[in-house]
């Protein structure tokens, strides 16, 4: 894959979609204007309601010996006016009583049957309430008869010679103890994320059925089929310019709402105030950031497998209902982010922006909730690629899912950049699975055997088996020069120098502080580890299985890519995402950057092995001795790391032994005539 | 240049093409000619890469259909009636696209896109969407999209059709021209007075199968006819017409 060809496409597609008014309306204008349109009328006419129901006097009917003082008190306290009253009820008094209120003649109806004796006086209160203000009455009205009933028995109490005080043995006075921020940010928890999601997707809906059935429809994706591309930079360039119009549309929309809410909320919910800050809108965009990398992926994947715009239509609706089915988990008063849920597409995002917005996500969460949406959403890439790869989608022919899903497609040519991103995705799945059920049974040392081995080493080796493919080529398993060997004793004994400096910065942030408390208190659990069990555990086993896994199956298919760089990067952004703490996350993603680099340079996964064992090694060694590690932080050290680094890395630039030609990239085809 | 050998494609138990065998040299024009439902679309999305065949081989100026028949198609322009244009974009936005998908430096690209307006009389609508064009101004723009790399080989597949006479003879006297620089051209028509002004050499294609091909007086000659037209209504009219 050509980078540059990617961004050609990407952009013609951009400009394309931006000049078809159609789409730019729906996903930017008409969002932006709907929200402030629905909420500021609801909002105005819940407040208009509201102020209604209070300005207006409640319409009682009293049928029966109501007590004329309990009528007075009603009339007081509940600022009612008795607009019917009858000595006797009417024989089928609820019939009455509804057919009154469907007139809006009374909002109530109090009724005492007939021959009623004794200190008791039973009062009915008849109101409907399905009806708004009828309902309301009967609340206000129930309020006071509450009220009287109590001081009734307070008359009688004193007239026995009895305290008064003793007729309310519990003064119950209820208290909220969420103020305004928390009742209107628990508002808007149940609106915000099923609007995200349908946003994303409405937003994503045109331009995806545009570029896919539109291009189809009107004959140009067969004329991009005729330049030399390949259908994976076509579907790449399509897939950035669906999603970055989607990001783009989600954002401005996300403003739109979040500014509504701000001005709806207390009108909407009464003492409630909602304003959403920088870093929950941050950590809210993130989190919606790959259930749009997922939802884009299935409208493209989708939508180019219909032959017409209208047909596309039809064929992305359920993908609509889908993800709105997601989204209305954040209505669902019992849905929580638990690990089961946690698993779930779409669901997952909707209950982690719910919890992000009450206040109650963490930072793991976050992490573990993006790490398996990510997962998702490169499943749903692969699908997207796959599909655009089928020559009887793209050129509309019948049964187009018949060749999506037969196997002599199925069947991959070794490994290839999606395979190697599904490898990665899998494992992702089941290293944070796994780890939960064996660190819950086996402790920290089955914890760390069953991850490398179970969830890296031999998964990488079954899945060089699968796709028949040399272990020693796709592994790079050779030995290095003498001077890639100089090389990477150099970039050892630098790199661990620099990671230990900029390791001890990260340590600053409280979160990454945290992080590594954690995990020393993991490895402590079973009693302080033997150095020999530490070393094993914690730099070696990692170092092999680690580097076959993201140095040899990912990067191999990753090179298939034909960029070094999308290797390189690629296999270190997959390295850095399985260290699930945010900070950790980066740390390990600038060690991947090296690694990778390292064994393509070099052509052998071996120093990469090397260079990962001094590394995790020499954390083990300086979480034992302090002094060390406090001896290291000084500029002097760091300055002869880099160079030490950066001397390693000069010497190791054409070390690697020659290998055979890999495949030729595209050849620039020179011009006959000017 | 544009060679295709024994090309088939299947789709299940349909055949839309068998065993189909020609050549076209470098300076050489060469019709793709047969009814409706013939084959030739297939065949012309066989040799441009785009659809992968059954079994059979196709060359054009040396480079096959491996690895996405990425050489090929840098070798090759290509125009059917399906491959139309980005409605939305201007034919200059068009070419300069297509340019740098095939790998055209930006210094090599800029005076090329101008040579092609020049060329293909552009200059008046160069600039405006191709959605708001005549079919004639279309079809000057799209021929020049396939120009844009200047290839050694031409697959145009009914370039005439639907356009008024003047636009017909200049695209014929640019596919001459294009001849005369040494252009392999292979050109689909249901046109046969344009194949007859045209083409050095026919393959008559029929049912999938290529029933004859040679220069047209070769052709006109196994058939007992006189003209192209009678030649190939002598092939294929009768089993058309049952």
């Amino acid at each position: 894959m050509r980078p540059r060809i990617v961004l050609h496409i990407f952009r013609k597609d951009l400009v394309e979609t931006l000049r078809d008014r159609r789409t730019v309306v729906m996903a930017f204008v008409v969002p932006a204007l709907i929200y402030p349109l629905l909420f500021t009328l609801l909002g105005s006419v819940v407040t208009d309601k509201r102020g209604e129901l209070e300005r207006t006097r409640a319409r009682i009917a009293a049928w029966g010996p109501v007590p004329e003082d309990t009528l007075k008190a009603v009339e007081q306290q509940a600022r009612a006016e008795i607009v019917d009253r009858r000595a006797l009820p009417p024989p089928e008094p609820e019939l009455e009583a509804r057919t009154l209120v469907a007139a809006k003649k009374v909002h109530v109806v109090l009724l005492t049957p007939p021959g009623t004796s004794g200190p008791s006086t039973p009062v009915r209160v008849l109101a409907d309430s399905t009806n708004v203000d009828s309902d309301a009455m009967e609340r206000r009205v129930s309020r006071a008869l509450t009220d009287h009933a109590a001081e009734l028995l307070r008359r009688r109490m004193t007239a026995l010679g009895q305290d008064a005080a003793a007729a309310t043995p519990l003064d119950v006075r209820e208290e909220d103890l969420a103020d305004a921020a928390r009742r209107g940010a628990s508002f808007a928890a149940a609106l915000l994320p099923y609007l995200l999601l349908v946003l994303v997707a409405t937003s994503g809906f045109y331009a995806a059925l545009d570029l896919t059935a539109g291009e189809k429809e009107r004959g140009t994706l067969q004329t991009l089929l005729t330049a030399p591309v390949r259908s994976v930079e076509i579907v790449a360039g399509k897939y950035l310019a669906v999603l970055a119009l989607t990001l783009a549309a989600t954002v401005c929309n996300l403003g739109s709402i979040a500014l509504t809410l701000s001005r709806a909320t207390a009108a909407m919910e009464a003492g409630a105030r909602f304003s959403l800050g920088l870093s929950s809108a941050g950590a809210i965009f993130l989190t919606v950031l790959p259930a749009a990398l997922l939802i884009v992926a299935l409208l493209m994947a989708v939508g180019v497998l219909a032959r017409s715009y209208r047909e596309g239509q039809s064929y992305l609706m359920p993908i609509l209902l889908l993800v709105m089915v997601a989204g209305f988990a954040s209505f669902l008063p019992g849905a929580e982010l638990t690990a089961g849920t946690a698993l779930v597409p779409l669901l997952n995002v909707t209950l982690l922006v719910h919890d992000i917005l009450v206040g109650k996500a963490g930072a793991t969460q976050i992490t573990v909730v993006w790490a398996v949406s990510l997962a998702w959403a490169v499943l749903g890439i692969l699908l997207a690629a796959r599909v655009f790869q089928t020559e009887q989608v793209l050129l509309s022919g019948e049964k187009p899912w018949r060749d999506v899903l037969s196997p002599g497609l199925r069947q991959a040519r070794g490994l290839t950049p999606g395979n190697a991103l599904a490898f990665a995705a899998v494992l992702l799945v089941l290293t944070f699975y796994g780890s939960v059920l064996v660190e819950r049974r086996g402790g920290v040392i089955a914890l760390i055997l069953v991850s490398q081995l179970g969830f890296f080493l031999v998964p990488s080796l079954l899945w060089c088996r699968l796709f028949r493919v040399p272990l020693r080529d796709t592994l790079q398993l050779r030995w290095p020069t003498g001077r890639g060997w100089a090389a990477t004793v150099l970039l050892a004994a630098g790199g661990w120098s620099v990671g230990a400096v900029v390791w001890a910065q990260l340590l600053r942030f409280p979160g990454a502080r945290a992080y590594s408390d954690w995990l020393g208190e993991l490895l402590g659990k079973q009693g302080p580890l033997e150095l020999g069990t530490a070393l094993l555990l914690v730099a070696l086993l990692p170092a092999v299985a680690e580097e076959v896994t993201f140095r040899g199956v990912v990067l191999a298919g990753l090179r298939r890519s034909g960029s070094r760089w999308i290797a390189v990067v690629g296999s270190a952004l997959l390295f850095g995402l399985f260290h699930v703490n945010p900070y950790h996350v980066l740390a390990a993603t600038a060690v991947g950057l090296l690694l990778g680099w390292v064994a393509l340079e070099s052509g052998s996964i071996l120093p990469g092995v090397l260079i990962h064992l001094v590394n995790n090694g020499a954390q083990v060694l300086l979480d034992r001795i302090p002094a060390l590690a406090e001896r290291l932080q000084s500029p002097l050290v760091l300055v002869l790391a880099l160079a030490t680094t950066a001397a390693g890395g000069l010497l190791l630039r054409g070390s690697r032994r020659p290998a055979p030609e890999e495949p030729p990239g595209p050849a620039p085809l020179p011009l006959a005539s000017p | 240049m544009i060679e295709a050998r024994g090309l088939s494609k299947r789709y299940g138990e349909v055949v839309a093409a068998s065993d189909v065998s020609f050549t076209v040299s470098p300076g050489e024009v060469v019709g793709l000619l047969g009814p409706n439902g013939a084959g030739k679309t297939t065949v012309l999305r066989m040799l441009a890469g785009v659809l992968t065949p059954t079994s059979g081989e196709v060359r054009v100026a040396g480079h096959g259909t491996e690895g996405e028949a990425f050489h090929l198609k840098r070798a090759l322009g290509f125009l059917t009636g399906d491959t139309a244009l980005y409605q939305r974009l201007t034919p200059r936005e068009v070419l300069r696209y297509f340019g740098r998908l095939h790998d055209i430096s930006e210094a090599a690209l800029a005076p090329r896109i101008e040579a092609l307006v020049a060329r293909f009389r552009l200059s008046d609508f160069a600039d405006r969407q191709c959605g708001k064009l005549s079919a004639g101004q279309k079809q000057r723009a799209n021929i020049a999209r396939a120009f844009v790399n200047d290839p050694p080989a031409l697959i145009l597949d009914e370039p005439t059709t639907a356009l008024d006479v003047v636009t017909g003879r200049f695209l014929l006297e640019a596919f001459r021209e294009a001849r005369a620089a040494g252009k392999a051209i292979l050109l689909s028509t249901h046109v046969l007075g344009d194949a007859e002004a045209l083409c050095d050499r026919v393959v008559l294609l029929h049912r999938g199968r290529v029933l004859d091909q040679g220069t047209i007086p070769e052709v006109c000659a196994r058939a007992g006819a006189q003209t192209l037209t009678e030649a190939f209504l002598a092939r294929v009219g009768d089993e058309v017409a049952a």
